[in-house]
Formats: C-alpha cells, structure tokens, sequence
C-alpha cells in the first residue's frame, strides 16, 4: 500500500520514501492500521488532555494508573481490551483492566488515564455490565469528571439500525461531565480487527506522552522497539479468530473464527412436528480431535455459504460473469464464489442499501429509503435480503455495476453464532445445536437465513462444516451447584438449557431447576419435551412451567408464567436462585419487566425500589442472558 | 376376601383415589405433557375419557423428540341408544370444536368423541352435561351404558322395557361428587360431607371389572344379548311384559394365547318380573363386587367368577341376598341379530328410518366424489326431527318417531347427504361391524374400521361369483382380541394378530346364540379370500332352504377341523334351548 509513495506526492525525500517502503511494505493492513493510530496518538495536541495537575501529583498511584474499561456481553470487546492492558503494560504503565460493571462509576472521580471498550447489544442497548454506568451518569447525581481523559472503541454490526450506538452515548455522557477525549472514538463492524488496531495505537500513542513520572523516558519506547507493539495484539486477536488478515498461524489445535474446524455433520432432525409453522432442527455435529473443549453456556461460531441458485441470480440480474475475478485479502476469487462465501446476502444494511441504490442508478430506492423513519427503515432491512432488493429495484437502463463495486458495497460474511445444547459429559466428542430457520418474505418470495437455512435444509449428513468456539463466561451454570437456577426461555433459548441439564444429569447434582419454555403450540413445539419429561421424572427438574402462545384464544408467554408463579419465583430468589434468559431479545426485556413486577408484588416495593432490587441482582451476576 | 398383596395395581389406584379424585385436577394443570400422571389414566376411565395417541404418528414423534400425539376419546353414555335431536345436536358441535370432528357411534348404543386433547377435556365433558347425556361410567370398572332393543314393531313395550333399562342405568351410576368437582365446577365437599361420602352399591374400589347390561325384546337380538355379563330377554304374552328372563356370564374378552381367558355366552339362569328388574341387578352388580377375581384383570370379569363358582352358587347367592328365588326361564326366541334398515312402521303408526353409518363412524367424506356428508345430513335432519335418534347396537342410527307426514322431507335431506347407502347395500355390508382400531386405540394390532370396508369389496366379488350376494351373512373385525365388535358371535369373524394379519373365525349363529370357532390363525387378506371361496361354492351348492352360512358350516362338521373352539359351558344353555323350541 506504500507503493504509491513518490516524493512528488509526499512531504519526504526519495531516500526517505526508500527507508519508509523497506520498513513499511512487509506490514499488512491491521499492522499499518495499528501504525497510523500510534503515530496518530503521538501527535495529538497535548493541551487537550489534561496534564498532571499538582492536585493529581498527591496521590499519582491513582492518577498514574492507566484505566482500561471494556462492557462486553460475548467478550470481543473484552479480549480487545485486555489486549490493549498488556501492551501499555510493556509500555511500563500500571494498567487496571476492568469490567464496567465491577466498578461503581461514582470512582470514575479519582481517574485520570481511560480507554473504553463497549459494544452494543439488544436494539442499540449497552451491555449488562454498562447500565449502571448509563444510568449513573444520566441521573442528577452525575459528577464533574474534568480530570478524565478517556477514548472510546465502539463494537457493533452494521446489519442493526442503530450502529455503535452505545459507544455514542457513552462517549456524550462523558463529555457531559466535563471529560476529555485524548483520540478520536473508532467504531467497529463484525470485521473489527484493524479499526480495533488503529485505535490501540492511538491510544498507546496518547499514553507515550504520559509518560509516568517513576519511568526513565525513553525505557518505554526501548520496549516498544524491542517488542513489536502490534505482535502482541494481532496474536491474541487471532486467536479468537478476529484479526481476519493476520499472518500469524494459531498453534494446530487453535480453532478460530479465522482458522475453524471442519466439524462433520453426524446427523440432523426435525424437532418440531409435521404440522408446525417453526422449523427447528436438532444438529449433532462431531468434534472428533478438535480438541475443542466447550462448556455449557458456551456458543459454537459457524460458518456458512449463501445458496448458490440465489447467487447465480444476483449475477445474472446485474450481469456480472460468474467467472469474473477479483482479489480480496490477497486471494483471487471469481465472482459466484465471492458471494457463496464472502459477502453478506442475506443481511442486509442500510450502508448496503444506499450503495446499491447508487451504482445501480435507483433513485427511486434512494429516495424512498431515505424518506424511511427509523422504525420502518429497520423493517425495510430485516424483511429483504439482497436478492430481493436486485429484483424489486433492478439495475437502471445504462447503469452497470462492476464485481468491485458489489463486493465493496456488500459486506464480509460474518459467522453466525448458536448456544450449544450439549454438554460434553454426556455426547463427548459431539456437540449439538438447535437451529431454527430464519425466513423472511418481504416481496412475497419465501427467503431463509443463510446459516440457518445451509445447516438445517443444505447439509447432509457426512458433511463438513467450519466451526469455532464462543466461550460464554456469563452464561454458565453456578459454581455452587446448591444454587437453585430458574431457567427461562422461548423457542430455539432452549438449546444451552438442553447442555445445562445433561451436566448435571452426569454429575448427579441435585440442583434445584425450574424450566420456564414458551412455543406456539404444545403438540408441536415443546422442544425436546421427551428428555425434559425424563429429567423431572428422575427428579432433575423441580418444575416445568410452558406458555403455549397460541394453544388458547388469549396470547401467554413466559412472562406471563412468570407473573402468575410470583410467589414461587420470590421464594427461589430468596434462597439464592439465579435466573437463566435465553432467546429472542424481546422475550428477555420482557421478562426481565415481570420479575422487576414481582419483586415489587411480593416484596412490597414501589417501582424504583423494584428495579434497584433488579438491578443488584444483575450486579450479583444472578441474572444471565443469552439472547439474540 | 383376597389378600391385599395380590390385588392388582389398578385395585390400590381405586382405593387410594378418594373416590375417583386420584390426582386429576393436578394432571390436568401440568402444562409440559399432553398426558395425565399415570394412576390418573385409570380413574379417567371412571370419568368416561381414556388417554390415546394417534399411532399413525408415534415413530416419527419419537424421533423429533417429542412425546406421543396424546389425546383423548369421550365417550358419552345413551341409555338405550336414544337421543334427542337438541342432545345430537349439541354432539355435533362438540365434535367439531372439541374433537377430530366425527361422531363415533359405538357398538353399545354410546356416543364416542375422539382428538380430544387435555385443555380441552373440561369444557368438552361440561359441554356433554350441559346436553343432559353424560360421560360418568362410560368407561371404568362400574356398569356401563345399558343396552336395549331398538325398535320392536310393539312402540310401547320398547318404552316400556327402555324405562327398566334407563331405570338399572340410573340406580347403578357411582355416586361419587368427584365427577362434579372436577368437570362441572361443584362445589367441593366440606369436611364432615367427604367424610360421608360413600358409594352405596359400589363401595370404595368399585367392582374388579367393567360390568355390562342388555335388555332384548325377541325376535331380535340385535342388542347381541349373549355378549354381557347381565342381561334381561323381555317376555311379552299377549303384547304385555310379563318379565325378563335373566342371562349371566356372557363376555368376548380374550387374550392371544392365553387359553384361561375365552369368550362366553351368558347363561340364562332365571325368569324375573318386571318389579324385580332393580333388585336382581343391584345383586348381581354386588355378587360380582364381592366375588370377582380383583387379583388378575385378565380373569375379573363375571363369567369367570360364573364358571369358577358355579351356576348353583350363583342362586345360593341370589336367594341369601334378595330374600326369594328367581323362578323357571320362559321360552324365548330369537331371530336374528344386527338392525333392521330402511322405513318401518310401529304399531302407533309412526315411521323409523334406520340409516347405515359405516362402522359408526359419521363424518364429512372430504376426500370421495360421492361427497356423501352425513354429519352436515344428520345435522340438518336433528334441526326439523320431531321425533328422536336412536344408536343402535351396530353403529347405525335411527330417525325414530316420524309421522307420514314427515318422511318426504327427511328422505329428501337423506338423499342429498349420501345416507341413502342402505338402499344399495349388500346384505354382508349391512350386516358388517368394525371396531375403531387403529390410529387411536391403544391395543389394535391390526387395522380394523379403516380396512373392513376393503376387504369386504373383495369378498363380495366371490359371493357374487357363488350367486350368494343376496345372503345376509354377518362378518365383524377387530384389530385385537379384545372382541369390541363382538367378533366371535359373527359368521365370519377376523381377529387382529399383528399388521395384515388376522385370526379367522368362522360358523357362528346368525341369531347370536352360538359363538363361532377359530378356523385359521394368522392368516392375510390373499388367504382369508382364498379359504372363504371354495367355502362360500359348498354353501351355496349345499345350503338347506333358509340355512344360515354359519349354521351350514355347523351343520357340516366343517368346524372340526378348526385348531380350536370355544368352551362347551359357554354354548350350552342356548343351544339347549334352541334345540327343543
Ligand atoms: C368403541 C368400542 C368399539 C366400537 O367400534 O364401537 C370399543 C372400543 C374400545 N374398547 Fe371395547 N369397545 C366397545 C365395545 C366393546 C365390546 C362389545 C360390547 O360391549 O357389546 C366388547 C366385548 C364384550 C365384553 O366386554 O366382553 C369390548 C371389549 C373390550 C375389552 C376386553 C374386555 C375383557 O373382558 O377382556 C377391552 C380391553 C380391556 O377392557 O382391558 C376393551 C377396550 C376398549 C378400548 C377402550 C381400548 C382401551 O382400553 O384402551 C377401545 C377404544 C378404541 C377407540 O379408539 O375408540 N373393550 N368392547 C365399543 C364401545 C362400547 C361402548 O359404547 O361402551
Ligand atoms: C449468542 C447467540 C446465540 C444464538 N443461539 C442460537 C440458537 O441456539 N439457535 C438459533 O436458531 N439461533 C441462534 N442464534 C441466532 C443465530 O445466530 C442467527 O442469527 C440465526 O440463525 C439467523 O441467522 P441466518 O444466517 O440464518 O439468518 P440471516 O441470514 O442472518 O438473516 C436472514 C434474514 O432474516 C432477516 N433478518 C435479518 N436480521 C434480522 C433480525 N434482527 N430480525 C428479524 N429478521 C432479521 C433478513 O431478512 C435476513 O435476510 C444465536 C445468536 C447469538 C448472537
Ligand atoms: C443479540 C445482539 C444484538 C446486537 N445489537 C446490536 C446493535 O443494536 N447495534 C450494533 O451496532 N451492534 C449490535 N450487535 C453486534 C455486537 O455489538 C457485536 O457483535 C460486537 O462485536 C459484540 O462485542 P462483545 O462480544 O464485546 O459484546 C448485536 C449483537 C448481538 C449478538
Ligand atoms: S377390539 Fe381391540 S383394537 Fe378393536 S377397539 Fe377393541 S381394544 Fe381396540
């Protein structure tokens, strides 16, 4: 990327641009991004942030420390964050790396040096570990905060209407109190790996000129020679499989979203019955000498292809030559296989549609997409897939849209991701998941997801798939197994219940457990309603409580469940019970409404009070989720 | 009399059921299973319901994981078959919001309602009561719906005899209040009223097994009055009822072999009046409580705690308990079994229609061009009928008590509806009974209702081939050898064994008084044709003048070769009587 460099079209001299080449080309994309940043970081004026005061100087412990936030729900910010932690570490700080929710915000006061990771989760909603901190710095009792100098990182997915919104707000909050930013807040897409890069530099590049006072000067920079800065980050990034363009090579038995494991498919089936308008599907899938070791709670990340017969007809459509060749990351594909295995067609965003609706000269979309209020721009995106945006807005007269301008206008393909409904004790090498296909019908063509419909109507038994592991540390089954879990969930939710009770099936605990499951029907969708009916006969189950929504002429759901069993629910929290969610987001905001009502109900509480006893609960860690 | 030890498991789930509560309303607030806990699938008996699951889908069930397609049949009891049209009605509505939207007339004069699943058990069986018909003791080990001749020529000796068998239907129904706590929201009983409870007849366990009651008024046996364990000939002299001789002991139930169980004829053991007919049933009801065998099911019922103690026995009992004897059985005579079709006309002038339903089952034909709708027919008919409905005791149905008046109207609505069959049928398919079977009940081991009507195409293509396609002959299946069909008092009857498979039996009395013997085990379709042609050839060569099929194979000794026939005691008294009217 540095070929480019002339010195008629850069500030340095032939010589120069010599040594930058011979030192800058063997850098990739992440390596350069993490470059910019540092350099970035270096440069940026001073007197922005707030320099050591003498106030500061009385306590520099405090002062002197470097924060690192992260608020992460299924722990990529996190893994961004500690990465961050150990390379300002080398950089010979003294680095706090901590959970947002394991700090009460009113010690933001004392902070002085802070770099935030926090994704976003439900409909633009920060993460669990956030919310006090939102509510804490939107209430009057917000602080001044002048002392603190702070970045944010913002992870999100451009396929949900409200991108990186809590990074935003965050980043408000904080300025509304009187904080600085030393460098500028980076947002990320799935494919993280180098704006993440980019902005660890800044930030190590803002810290370079921090400089602890108990630290020689130029000890640090020494380190930061010695030590690539960027080897550290882009290793442990690739080993959870996010820095995508990486030259380094995970260890053999490393599987990564980048490096998956070819998992062969032992056996898939139907779950729901015949007549049933939900196609859910049981999925075993072998794990044979992967080495990968999962447990209950944790995700399994799988890769997909989009259906070719769809492929071919966005090519066609557009008349792009199936066997046209583009490179991408290095690698030349043609055009068909571009689509079936790299670029998101079945998700769309709103980036993708202006796009499109640019090179393809669609005013018309254009216009009506931008005429769209929030709300029903969202259904625009959910409801379409790309397909259908080609064929209800196709290519206007004359206009013609190269394989470039597609691939660059539709994203990467990101994995999908699907809680593990085993527990190894019991199926050993297997795991197995509960997938149910996604459909959408926006312009009266029946569409699948793409990863929902390639695993449960594409593969066959015998075939392969690349798989990697999503370890979910806030959706486990309580260390303590005398603690009384209260599992909730709706449709597919179920799937990480199925590994929780065969865990304890194998180690005979006699943990209290109480399933609450909603589904349309009884007779059709009570997901492996064979193995729960066996674990309360044996004794496993306390209690299975089920909405069926549409077995009566009024709607009930598992909140409702859990309003009429008030009295039962407060009696389990009273002895310590943690309360499992898991499934559509919906389901858990409403959910997590009813036991705040509860807890009002049965404890006598007013509405605040209720949700301050909810909120303690989160804080205790006794309300888990896993929803999607 | 027994030692608890040995009684069995049903035996304690009675004692222990505080009446026929059992855990019930707790089965049915368990939102995770489509079933009752187990114990409760027994005391539902009592309530009138019993858990099924469609078979047609069990294996694939199994493999998604999820339990069996459970659902429930209703049955709902019709004391003598008669119906209103507002009760017949209100079925037909039942079944439709309720059930899998057919009525299943069954072979007892009783209303079976099937599909019917657990959140729906209440308001159906609140919806029955609301008819005035009910469901209590349809099922269970109590007396159940009581039987009684349809339509004899004499209109009010059949009210006459229908108001013993309503009477004995009323004084024999449990007393227990569970029924009306749990279906029809009663009350429940305050402390000192539930300490009171009690089941004057019954007493706490109930009786060992299910107990059964027929009322016939000869010529016509078509209540298959040799079949139940209780049941009354009405003796008329001169058109007045001068009482019932009394049968005990008959039974179809058997089980593959197992040759301690068998079917039996009953006994005619006695004459009775009229006044007497409470009394001697009550007795009998409590002979049995005391005295049936409540350590082996298989072996509970009357006509073995008959054979087992023996008929004189049975009058020591009678004597001691009712204070007086019952005198010499009168001369009878039957005639024939199965229903009259088509129009006839009683004494007082008024006019039955008796319509062919095809193995009960009254349904919507969906699927056949013929479009024959009997459901939306006999709808129609309940809405202008004067009169009344009458089940019979083979699955068919009578439009009872029309004026002359009326019948064009109802033949019209007859016709449009394809209930017209009767007048195109062959006397074998009229004479035809099939038990459910598959996909619902739980003991089929071979398909019966959905594949009697096939079979009898093909062997109605061999009567015709023999010039026998006039004869009335009476073939009955079952898909097991429980015998709901009453198998062995047929011709021809076929046993289900497993899939395709059936036991052939053959040479009963087309009156009903002499039960049939097993020609052929095990035998399919291409045999059973192949076994019933050159037979079908003799018969029709041989035959004497008005000589039944099944007599004719009597007569001939053809049944000797049979690998086994039934129990002498069980056709004795009949025969003897036949012999020497
Ligand atoms: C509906 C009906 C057959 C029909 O096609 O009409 C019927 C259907 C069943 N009978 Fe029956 N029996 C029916 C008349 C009979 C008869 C005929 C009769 O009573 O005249 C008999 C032979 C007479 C007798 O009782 O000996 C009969 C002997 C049995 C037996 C064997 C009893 C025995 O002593 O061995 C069983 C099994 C049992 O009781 O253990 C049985 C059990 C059953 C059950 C409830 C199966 C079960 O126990 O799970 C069947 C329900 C099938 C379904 O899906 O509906 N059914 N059953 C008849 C309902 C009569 C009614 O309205 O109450
Ligand atoms: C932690 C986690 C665990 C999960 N566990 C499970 C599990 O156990 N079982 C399971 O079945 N799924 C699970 N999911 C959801 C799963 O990851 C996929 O999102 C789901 O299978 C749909 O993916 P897809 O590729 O089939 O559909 P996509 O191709 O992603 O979308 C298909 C179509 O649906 C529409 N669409 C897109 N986004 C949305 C939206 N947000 N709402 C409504 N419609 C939309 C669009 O028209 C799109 O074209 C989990 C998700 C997460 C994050
Ligand atoms: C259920 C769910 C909802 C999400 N909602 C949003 C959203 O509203 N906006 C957004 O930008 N990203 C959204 N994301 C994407 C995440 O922010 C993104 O995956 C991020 O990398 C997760 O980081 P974490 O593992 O640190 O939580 C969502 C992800 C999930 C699983
Ligand atoms: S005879 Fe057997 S198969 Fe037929 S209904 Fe009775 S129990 Fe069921």
């Amino acid at each position: 990327m540095f070929q480019a460099l002339r010195s008629d079209n850069s500030p340095f001299t032939e010589q120069q641009i010599e040594q930058l080449k011979s030192s800058l080309v063997s850098l990739d994309a992440a390596q350069s991004a993490w470059l910019s940043g540092y350099i970035a970081g270096c440069l940026s004026s001073t007197n922005e942030a707030n320099l050591p005061s003498a106030a500061a100087a009385a306590e520099p412990s405090a002062q002197q420390k470097f924060h690192v936030f992260y608020a992460s729900q299924t722990g990529t910010g996190e893994a961004i964050a500690a990465e961050l932690a150990s390379q300002l570490q080398q950089a010979g700080w003294s680095v706090e790396l901590q959970s947002m929710g394991s700090v009460r915000p009113a010690q933001l006061k004392k902070l002085q040096h802070v770099a935030v990771v926090i994704s976003t989760h439900g409909e633009g909603d920060p993460p669990d570990d956030a919310i006090d901190w939102f509510d804490y710095l939107q209430s009057p009792r917000a602080p001044r905060l002048e002392s603190l100098n702070f970045t944010v990182l913002a992870l999100g997915d451009r396929s949900y209407e409200k991108y990186c919104e809590a990074g935003r707000q965050l980043e408000t909050l904080l300025l509304a109190t009187g904080a600085k930013i030393y460098s500028e807040r980076v947002e990320c897409d799935l494919d993280y790996a180098s704006n993440a890069g980019q902005w660890s530099g800044q930030v190590l590049g803002y810290a370079h000129k921090q400089q602890p006072q108990q630290q020689p000067q130029q000890q640090p920079q020494q380190q930061a020679q010695q030590q690539p800065p960027q080897k550290p980050l882009t290793d442990s990034l690739a080993k959870r499989g996010a820095a995508q363009h990486l030259s380094v090579v995970p260890s053999i038995e490393e599987w990564t979203r980048v490096k998956p494991f070819k998992a062969t498919l032992e056996r898939v089936q139907k779950i729901t019955a015949l007549e049933s308008d939900k196609h859910v599907y049981h999925l075993e899938l072998s794990l044979a000498d992967s080495g990968i070791e999962y447990q209950p709670g944790d995700s399994l990340g799988v890769w997909a292809n989009n259906n070719h017969e769809i492929v071919t007809a966005i090519l066609t459509r557009l008349n792009i030559a199936a066997d046209a060749e583009i490179e991408i990351d290095g690698h030349v594909h043609n055009a068909h296989e571009v689509l079936v295995r790299h670029r998101e067609i079945t998700r769309l965003s709103a980036d993708t549609v202006l796009a499109y609706a640019a090179v393809a000269g669609q005013s018309e979309l254009q216009q009506r997409f931008e005429a769209l209020e929030s709300a029903a721009r969202r259904d625009f995106i959910e409801q379409r897939q790309f397909i259908d945006l080609v064929e209800e807005y196709p290519l206007a007269d004359g206009s013609v849209v190269s394989l470039e301008e597609l691939a660059d206008l539709l994203r990467p393909l990101a994995s999908r991701s699907y809680s593990i409904a085993s527990s190894r004790a019991e199926v050993d090498e297997e795991v197995h998941l509960t997938v149910g296909t996604l459909f959408s019908n926006a312009i009266g063509t029946e569409r699948k997801g793409v990863a929902s419909a390639f695993l449960n109507h594409h593969l066959q038994a015998g075939d392969e798939v690349g798989v990697f592991l999503e370890p979910n540390r806030r959706f486990r089954l309580p260390e303590n197994r005398q603690t009384p879990i209260i599992l909730i969930a709706a449709g597919t939710g179920i799937a990480p219940y199925r590994a929780f009770l065969q865990q304890l099936a194998q180690e005979e605990a006699n943990t209290p457990v109480w399933l609450i499951f909603g589904n349309p029907h009884l007779r059709s969708d009570f997901l492996y309603q064979r193995e729960w009916l066996e674990w309360r006969e044996k004794g496993l189950l306390q209690h299975i409580d089920c909405a069926f929504s549409r077995d009566q002429d009024e709607k009930v759901y598992v909140q409702h469940i859990v309003r009429q069993q008030g009295e039962r629910l407060n009696q389990w929290l009273q002895s310590g019970a943690q309360i499992y969610l898991c499934g559509g987001l919906a389901m858990g905001k409403e959910v997590e409404l009813a036991v705040q009502e509860v807890l009002a109900e049965q404890r006598g509480l007013d509405a605040d009070e209720a949700k301050e006893q909810l909120a303690e609960l989160r804080r205790q860690g006794r309300i888990l989720k896993d929803l999607y | 009399m027994t030692d608890a030890a040995k009684l069995t498991p049903v035996e304690g789930i009675k004692a222990r059921s505080n009446f026929l509560r059992g855990s019930l309303l707790e089965s049915l607030a368990d939102s995770a299973t489509g079933t009752l806990a187990e114990d409760d699938t027994q005391l539902s008996k009592f309530h009138g319901f019993y858990q099924q699951d469609d078979r047609d889908v069990r294996d694939e069930r199994r493999r998604q994981m999820l339990e069996p397609d459970h659902q429930f049949m209703i049955r709902a009891r019709v004391p003598g078959g008669i119906c209103t049209p507002d009760q017949w009605l209100a079925m037909d509505a039942i079944a439709a919001e309720h059930a899998n939207g057919t009525i299943r007339l069954t072979t007892r004069q009783a209303f079976q309602l099937h599909g019917v699943v657990k959140r729906r058990l209440k308001s159906t069986i609140k919806a029955i009561n609301d008819s005035l018909l009910d469901t209590i003791a349809a099922c269970g080990d109590v007396n159940r719906n009581v039987m009684s001749t349809v339509l004899p020529e004499q209109s009010a000796l059949h009210q006459r005899v229908f108001d013993d068998a309503a009477a004995v239907s009323q004084h024999l129904t449990p007393n227990t209040h569970a029924y009306h706590e749990i279906w029809l929201d009663g009350e429940k009983l305050t402390g000192e009223q539930a300490a009171q409870e009690h089941e004057p007849i019954y007493g706490a366990t109930y009786l060992p097994r299910k107990f059964k009651m027929a009322f016939a008024i000869p010529p016509r046996n078509d209540v298959d009055l040799f079949a139940h364990d209780l049941s009354f000939i009405a003796i008329v002299e001169n058109g007045e009822l001068q009482g019932y001789n009394v049968a005990v002991g008959g039974g179809m139930g058997v089980t593959h072999g197992d040759p301690k169980t068998y079917p039996r004829l009953a006994t005619v053991v006695g004459f009775c009046k009229p006044e007497h007919v409470l009394k001697v049933a009550e007795t009998i009801v409590k002979i049995q409580r005391d005295f049936g065998d409540r350590t082996e099911r298989k072996h509970a019922r009357l006509k073995y705690t008959l054979d087992d103690q023996g008929e004189e026995w049975l009058h020591e009992q009678l004597v001691h308990r009712m204070g007086f004897s019952l005198s010499m059985a009168r001369d009878y005579h039957f005639t024939h079994t199965g229903d009259r079709l088509g129009w006839q006309q009683t004494d007082d002038g008024l006019w039955h229609l008796g319509l062919f339903i095809e193995n009960g089952r009254v349904k919507d034909q969906t699927s056949d061009q013929s479009g024959s709708k009997q459901l939306t027919g006999l709808r129609e008919i309940a809405k202008v009928l004067k009169g009344e409905f009458r089940l019979t005791p083979n699955q068919n149905l009578v439009i009872a008590k029309v004026a002359a008046a009326d019948r064009a109207g109802i033949d019209q609505i007859v016709a449009q509806h394809g209930l017209d069959s009767w007048n195109r049928l062959s006397p074998i398919r009229e004479n035809a009974l099939a038990c459910v079977g598959f996909p619902t009940c739980g003991l089929a081991m071979a398909e019966s209702e959905r594949y009697l009507p096939e079979l009898i195409g093909r062997i109605e293509t061999l009567l015709e081939k023999h010039g026998l396609l006039q004869q009335a002959i009476t073939i009955r299946m079952t898909g097991c050898p429980n015998g709901c069909a009453r198998p062995y008092l047929s011709e021809i009857g076929l046993v289900g064994k497993g899939p395709g498979l059936y036991n052939l039996h053959l040479g009963a009395a087309f009156n009903g008084t002499r039960l049939n013997s097993l020609f052929r085990e095990s035998v399919q379709e291409a045999e059973i044709l192949q076994i019933l042609d050159p037979l079908f050839a003799e018969y029709a060569a041989g035959r004497a003048d008005q000589e039944h099929f099944g007599d004719y194979l009597f007569r001939q000794g053809l049944l000797s070769n049979s690998t086994h026939s039934t129990t002498p005691q069980s056709l004795s008294t009949p025969l003897n009587r036949l012999q020497h009217e």
